[in-house]
């Protein structure tokens, strides 16, 4: 900063003013100087700098907070983070300013005669502890639930698990509630199922470092140029540098932005993505281009169970008990079902032409390309969404393009913490920590080990997800909801019967959030949380990095952080023995609780393949990938790796270094646990070892599953398929970017994208008003033919943003039977001029 | 029309209206600003001859994007203009304030279709200011436009600084560019870097043909 010239000075003192008189209402705190992690330091304006994640999507940008008195007044990039370098998103220039929107939420409010009040925290907490007491000993622990997040920070995903489950020690059936789910449910749990179901082990092998080694690019239902903007700029450029030979295959269901930077696009009918992934494993086989060592060594073949429902019934009425299941098959026989996926009969059914096809098939299937398959919600959100996730595997496997440096199957995430929280905490209804699940009875043991609780406290019946929660409460079985950093009555599909439920029914109601939204208006208890860097806290990202940050300043007015919310409420849970809940769930120091209970977490982590970071290592790193591996067993507990420790590279770090952060996993070139699982099985051939995947004799899963039609089709009183999504300029239910006033002006409402030649058939031009109805429902948006988005014809696309216009009061409840995932990416409607 | 002989003109005209109620203040109002006018306006000279001052276009405006001149605007009071980082002109396709002129001042017989309209061309008016040329993934000129990918392109550099991210710099095509400001309306900037100009700035001279003209160049959907 020698250099820091006049004119720089004057450039900066103008925009940090500009920022600060921004945010106005300045409170008179005396800030303390921030505890310094590394790259933490102040400059010349006084500001003081100290890491952080952006708080959007999955991506994990790294950026740096400013800090001036007591207020947060600028954000950068940072360039130490591998996952962005530096740069950021529209969204991410902003993040200074989601924290100091007019309406933050900075007092406790219980409802009284139908009316929020504020309320003192005692009141508030004593009336949550005494709703669950009195719920808990009458209802037992089926009876309450809870509703989080991928945003939750680890620390706060980590803290409400235990809490949940431990209610057994309060609950008349003596056994905790399992019903605890984060709205990652509602996005990526399709992905997570299919990992499990073919590797048995959660989260991508590779890293976003794949990019820079690829040269095709495959993405389904996935519009990356918006969603995960960074990312993006990331494969153009790859472009960049080859634009003859590397090439980018786009396949959706709408002409997007991705579609528009696209080399290949193909455009299908929605739900047939099955078929054509079905048609590339097709035509990998019949041409020889599979790798035959490695399928030998890597892989086995089973067949799904078909015919698996739609969970459109209460409880899943409709969907047949062995639907997850998967029989043993011969190479053969998988040989001969995907034979049926002819050209011919996929490009019939999914309206792609055969030329398209086939070009993408021959760039997939190329021996001498590396390929990368990158996909969200478009897969995920599918009610065959687990089986779209493995279709997508079989090719990486049959070619053997999976674990090494630009070859892939890549499932993206949209929320900043879907990874490290709702993924790696395990806070699903029938998950624990480290991949391991309550109905399983050691992993039950161990859990209750680290807990230091019987382990008959721990429930072993997986509790209600997402959909069948929200109708238990329908249906009077739930009488306790607590929401945390999400937004349920905005984003549930089939959103009306869950509104309705919630404000008709005889359920009690908490949501801790930062600004009033469409749930905290049906809450009978609303609690005003800390975000982002009002408190510490740590993320996981899509390619496995733990990003931690320091809190760096106070929350507004007596907003408190969800950990504090739990413990409080845990203190007023008596037992009989005259202790609290929190004696024994949360018996941590109160000054340095956050190391506790990391620590106490990352103790699931280790030995197994998912170690963690320590602490330390974290609060000083700019993120850090897991696998993070040390050398030698003190530390994780099991392994000892000294023999095979010189051969694997350290990408992210120095030879000779006692930690590795593997880069790509599976691969013994650069995963110590790959590496010593060949060593100790000399028979194994290659470098790739699914050393996870011990149930299927370490062999990863081919599935042949067939393509099954859609929940709901288009028919003759609803011609059009819906599909919803999201938009580049906001995020989520755009509680935090509709109130960046620049955000807002830029895309101030949700409009219904249109095909131009439906429009003109209806009569339709941009910005008429338009009534959509499903079943379920209508709601009226002004329409939009210029072409940002083109859905195919006979379709609309509608993003989920805004509050006041909410597209899921038409959407369907339907989910994938497996993941039960719901599928917001089809249903049909019918579109009226208003 | 050069600055000198906008300024002559602006003077002649201020005498002329010297003799109205409201000559000082035509006076005063004689400054460079540019009028932006309603779809299918006559060349502004013209206009402000055939314009009869009587609202009826910005009554039909079903956005309220129309605004009147006030008596501080001089010659201009009392005529329609569009102050875009208010509210841009979203190009009805029914023309609705052109219908309604009495005068063809907004002149029909132009409008062949309201994507040929020309208010203005926007341009990138502050490149050190612009997010996206920064590095930062913006672009909203770019989504917002209604002519996407006609109007305005993107065009893709590699960023210097990382050597593996992109940068996207909005480019504005003057051939599609209806003037309609929905882009310096969105710019997420204090002040807009992306801006409407007259149209006739940066016409290019007619003794020279580029090569892209020479070839068929069009850059459209890959649809």
């Amino acid at each position: 900063m020698e250099n820091f010239s006049r004119r720089n000075f004057l450039k900066s003192t103008a925009a940090s003013v500009a920022i600060s008189s921004m945010i106005g209402c300045e409170q008179k705190k005396t800030a303390e100087p921030l505890k310094q992690a590394a790259g933490g330091s102040s400059d010349q304006l006084g500001l003081e700098w100290d890491k952080a994640v952006c708080r959007f999507c999955g991506t994990g940008c790294g950026v740096l907070v400013g800090r001036k008195d007591s207020k947060i007044v600028a954000t950068k990039g940072d360039p130490d983070c591998y996952s962005n370098k530096g740069l950021n998103c529209i969204k991410g220039y902003f993040l200074s300013k989601i924290l100091y929107g007019e309406d933050r939420l900075t007092k406790p409010l219980i409802r009284k005669n139908g009316k929020l009040e504020e309320a003192t925290w005692e009141e508030a907490l004593d009336l949550i502890a005494s709703k669950y007491v009195e719920i808990l000993k009458n209802d037992g622990s089926n009876a309450v639930a809870m509703f989080g997040s991928g945003q939750w920070t680890i620390f706060e995903g980590y803290a409400a698990t235990k809490f949940m489950r431990s209610l057994g020690f309060v609950s008349k059936d003596g056994v905790g509630s399992n019903n605890i789910e984060p709205n990652a449910r509602m996005c990526m749990a399709s992905a997570v199922a299919a990992f499990m179901r073919t590797f048995q082990s959660d989260e991508p092998m590779g890293s976003y470092e794949d990019i820079e080694h690829a040269d095709t690019f495959v993405l389904w239902g996935a519009n990356m140029a918006e969603m995960h903007p960074v990312l993006f700029s990331r494969i153009v450029d790859t472009k960049i540098k080859d634009k003859i030979h590397v090439k980018l295959v786009d396949l959706g269901t709408q002409f997007t932005r991705t579609s528009e930077e696209a080399d290949l696009y193909l455009q299908f009918k929605p739900q047939t993505d099955l078929a054509i992934a079905n048609y590339f494993a097709n035509y990998i086989v019949q041409n020889n281009l599979y790798d035959k060592d490695f399928i030998e060594t890597n892989t086995v073949f089973k067949r799904g169970q078909t015919n698996i429902g739609y969970g459109l019934k209460d409880g899943g009425a409709d969907i047949p008990k062995d639907a997850e299941a998967m029989f043993p098959m011969t190479f053969d026989e998988y040989k001969a079902f995907v034979s049926t996926y002819t050209l011919e009969y996929v490009s019939e059914l999914s309206g792609v032409p055969k030329e398209k096809l086939e070009e993408a098939a021959r760039l997939i299937a190329d021996p001498k390309r590396k390929v990368v398959s990158f996909w969200t919600m478009g897969f995920n959100q599918h009610t065959r969404g687990t089986w779209v996730n493995q279709l997508v595997y079989n090719i990486h496997l049959l070619t053997g393009k999976i674990s090494k440096p630009g070859n892939g199957p890549f499932s993206l995430t949209g929320q900043p913490s879907a990874c490290g929280t709702a993924r790696e905490v395990g806070t699903f209804s029938h998950r624990l920590p480290a991949d391991m699940v309550v109905a399983n009875e050691e992993h039950r043991k161990k859990t209750a080990e680290i807990w230091k609780i019987p382990v008959e406290k721990i429930n072993p019946k997986p509790g209600l997800h997402t959909v069948e929660m929200f109708r238990a409460i329908d249906n009077g079985k739930i009488k306790l909801l607590w929401v945390q950093v999400t937004n349920p009555f905005q984003s549930m599909p089939n959103l009306n019967r869950y509104r309705k439920a919630a404000q008709e029914k005889d359920v009690f109601i908490v949501v801790s959030d930062v600004y009033p939204t469409r749930s905290t208006e049906v809450a009978d208890v609303v609690l005003p949380s800390a975000m982002w860097t009002e408190k510490e806290g740590a993320y996981g990202n899509a390619e496995r990095r733990t990003q931690h940050w320091n809190k760096i300043v106070e929350p507004p007015g007596e907003a408190k952080t969800e950990i504090w919310q739990m413990f409080e409420v845990a203190k007023r849970m008596k037992l009989d023995d005259g202790k609290t809940l929190a004696d024994l769930i949360y018996n941590y120091n109160p000054e340095t609780y956050y190391k506790e209970i990391w620590e106490e977490y990352r103790s699931f982590s280790l030995g197994i393949g998912k170690d963690l970071a320590p602490y330390d290592v974290l609060k000083e790193k700019h993120g850090v990938v897991w696998p993070y591996v040390h050398k030698t067993k003190e530390i994780n507990t099991k392994v000892d790796f000294t023999e095979v420790w010189e051969n694997v590279e350290n990408p992210e770090g120095k030879k000779g270094d006692d930690f590795i952060s593997v880069k790509w996993r599976y691969n013994a070139k650069y995963d110590p646990y790959a590496a010593k699982f060949l060593k100790d099985h000399p028979e194994h051939k290659g470098e790739i070892a699914f050393y996870k995947a011990k149930g299927n004799d370490y062999k990863a899963v081919v599935l042949a599953v067939p393509y099954e039609a859609a929940a709901e089709e288009p028919n003759n009183e609803f011609p059009f398929w819906l599909c919803t999504g999201r938009v580049l300029e906001h995020w989520h239910t755009g509680t935090m970017t509709m109130r960046v006033p620049e955000l807002r002006r830029a895309v101030p409402r949700a409009v219904v994208n249109l095909n131009p030649e439906d429009a003109k058939t209806l009569g339709i031009k941009g910005g008429d008003l338009v009534k959509i109805s499903s079943k379920r429902g209508s709601v009226v948006f002004p329409a939009d033919v210029n072409g940002r988005s083109i859905p195919a014809k006979g379709s609309v696309f509608i993003p989920f943003f805004d509050e006041t216009r909410m597209v899921n009061e038409i959407t369907i409840d339907a989910y994938c039977p497996i993941s039960k995932e719901p599928d917001y990416k089809k249903c049909a409607v019918k579109i009226e001029k208003v | 029309m050069e600055r000198r002989d906008f300024l002559k003109k602006g003077l002649a005209t201020g005498l002329v209206t010297c003799t109205s109620s409201f000559s000082l203040f035509a006076l005063l109002g004689q400054d460079n600003k540019t009028y932006f006018r309603p779809p299918g306006a006559l060349p502004e000279n013209e206009f402000l001859s055939a314009c009869i001052r009587c609202a009826k276009c910005v009554q039909a405006c079903p956005y309220d994007t129309l605004k009147l001149g006030s008596v501080t605007d001089g010659k201009n009071a009392g005529t329609p203009f569009i102050n875009f980082r208010e509210k841009p002109c979203y190009l009805c396709e029914d023309l609705p304030c052109v219908k309604v002129c009495p005068t063809d001042a907004l002149d029909i017989k132009s409008l062949v279709n309201i994507d040929l309209v020309h208010i203005g061309t926007a341009v990138i008016t502050d490149r050190e200011a612009c997010l996206s040329l920064n590095g930062i993934r913006c672009e909203i000129c770019y989504r917002v436009c209604p002519m996407i990918d006609r109007a305005i392109t993107l065009e893709k550099h590699e960023q210097e600084i990382t050597q593996k991210h992109t940068v996207f710099e909005p480019v504005i095509h003057k051939d599609y560019c209806t003037g309609c400001g929905i882009c310096e309306n969105a710019c997420p900037l204090d002040e807009s870097a992306i801006t409407v100009l007259p149209s006739q700035r940066g016409d290019k001279a007619k003794h020279y043909q580029y090569l892209r003209e020479q070839v068929k160049h069009k850059k459209g959907h890959k649809k």
